[in-house]
């Protein structure tokens, strides 16, 4: 591999790693918004 | 309207750290030169320096953490410890796969002993046995306390290691022309120290900007618990 | 002073226990008689290359067999709510951490007594007279290992597959007692005396001050969970 594709390895691991993160992270916090949705609703009713 | 400015911050603070990703990445993979020696493989350390200096810095707020949650039984002080912690994992284990990724076209081989790389890797130990207490132990809070005193535990360990581990490397390693704990930051170029300087904001800003993603989720969870229990 | 005599009070009860049953004791010596057959077996230990292993190989040892007495250290208090009825007596929880510690540090030292010798006879080492400095060597990571370990112990007390996370999280904290041991032993062992290896045996002691101090303090919280 030349140097350019082990910056590339190295960049493409990081950033991918990040983002997944960032998303998990979204995903996670729009299950825990319905989850609340649904408890405040079965409250008033 | 507290809610309100609370986002209107996040979304600065979101796109802050959006401006200097890209500046970062156009300035470490396009402006700055080549390193004299190792060439272009240096563009790594743009990745590598930012990156372990957020997991100590995850690892100091981890610290920070426990200690307020055992003095005051605050919740959103067990909240900071715990997201700094999943994050402060995700960096460090980073950390490791950048470095080792480097070291690869440097000195020819995936993995090496090395003081750096080494004391990277004790820290992923300890993140990942603080995240594997809070999973195993059944009880919230005294999931919690526990973590904490790992926490506080673990963070004064952490000098002792580093001397102990650096001890090791230079005491015994016969001097070589390469010296893989030599800090790579001396003798280095304004151009390059550019490059890195702003990669290392960058990171700050997405460290923080992943925080408060964390810590609000954290929140919503304890809300959910109270109203559950209501 | 109150803290000693709590804590002399809470240990003669574990070693009057221990000594009645021997349950404790037992299994880690004959644990750690069984690790250097498993060495023999697992590395070629000719006369030359083993005074250079000597150290790693009973500090493996150590650490393996000292994990067993670790999460053996609060069965005698799980029955019968023994360990809430010491909490709630007035007792100075550093006093319970000391005694926990120093009858680990015992149970440790006792097994170490035994197995460094048999270590030397089983692979036959040349000279027998570093013995004693290697046991006080030892016995200086013994108590760096034993401290941290008690706190640990405690706190990982009610959690999930216990005994397989006390040793992950204690073993990555133990790093600087494990290299400081071992060079000091190295040096022992090749030389005769400690000579470079100073800083080590400094650092060691330090190690324990400094975790033996934390221990008193924080064990409040700690058994609080």
């Amino acid at each position: 591999m030349s140097m350019w594709g082990y910056v590339i390895l190295a960049y493409g691991i990081v950033w991918g790693a990040i983002l997944l993160y960032v998303v998990s992270l979204k995903r996670r916090y729009r299950a825990a918004e319905n989850e609340l949705q649904r408890l405040s609703d079965a409250k008033e009713s | 309207m507290p809610q309100v400015t609370g986002k209107k911050r996040k979304g600065i603070l979101g796109a802050a750290t959006l401006v200097f990703i890209i500046a970062g990445l156009y300035w470490g993979l396009v402006k700055a030169p080549p390193d004299a020696y190792q060439g272009d493989s240096q563009r790594i350390m743009y990745l590598h320096i930012p990156s372990i200096l957020i997991a100590y810095l995850s690892f100091f707020l981890v610290f920070v953490g426990s200690c307020l949650y055992l003095w005051k039984r605050e919740k959103r002080d067990d909240n900071l410890a715990y997201g700094a912690a999943e994050i402060g994992v995700l960096f460090t284990a980073l950390t490791i796969v950048e470095g080792s990724i480097w070291g690869r076209p440097t000195w020819g081989v995936w993995w090496t002993w090395d003081a750096r790389l080494t004391l990277t890797a004790i820290l992923l130990l300890i993140f990942i046995g603080y995240l594997m207490l809070r999973a195993l132990v059944e009880d919230e809070s005294r999931a919690a306390s526990s973590a904490a005193i790992l926490g506080i535990i673990g963070f004064l360990d952490i000098p002792l290691i580093h001397m102990s581990v650096y001890w090791w490397r230079t005491l015994h390693q016969p001097p070589s022309i390469l010296r893989p704990d030599k800090l790579p930051w001396e003798n280095i170029h304004p151009e390059l120290l550019t490059a890195l300087a702003i990669n290392f904001v960058a990171f700050v800003l997405l460290y923080f900007y992943m925080l408060s993603l964390r810590l609000r989720l954290g929140e919503m969870h304890e809300e959910i618990k109270a109203r559950r229990m209501r | 002073m109150k803290l000693l005599r709590q804590t002399l009070l809470l240990l003669r009860k574990d070693l009057l226990l221990e000594l009645r049953r021997h349950e404790s004791l037992m299994t880690m010596f004959f644990f750690g008689a069984q690790l250097l057959f498993v060495f023999n077996f697992s590395f070629e230990l000719t006369p030359a290359r083993v005074s250079e292993l000597a150290p790693g190989l009973l500090w493996l040892a150590f650490l393996f067999t000292g994990t067993l007495g670790l999460t053996q250290l609060f069965e005698g208090e799980r029955g019968n709510h023994c360990l809430d009825a010491l909490l709630m007596s007035p007792i100075d929880r550093g006093a319970l951490f000391l005694a926990k510690t120093c009858f680990n540090i015992f149970l440790m030292g006792l097994v170490e007594l035994v197995v460094m010798p048999l270590f030397w006879i089983l692979f036959s080492l040349p000279s027998w007279q570093p013995l004693p400095a290697l046991f006080l060597i030892v016995f200086l990571g013994n108590v760096g290992f034993c401290v941290l370990g008690t706190i640990l112990a405690a706190v990982t007390l009610k959690a999930r597959a216990r005994e397989l996370l006390l040793p992950l999280v204690l073993f990555p904290l133990m790093v600087p007692v494990i290299l400081a041991t071992i060079r000091c032993m190295e040096a022992l062992l090749r030389f005769g005396e400690l000579g470079d290896a100073l800083p080590w045996l400094r650092l060691l002691i330090g190690f324990d001050v400094i975790f033996l101090t934390v221990g008193i303090l924080i064990f409040d919280w700690v058994v609080d969970v």
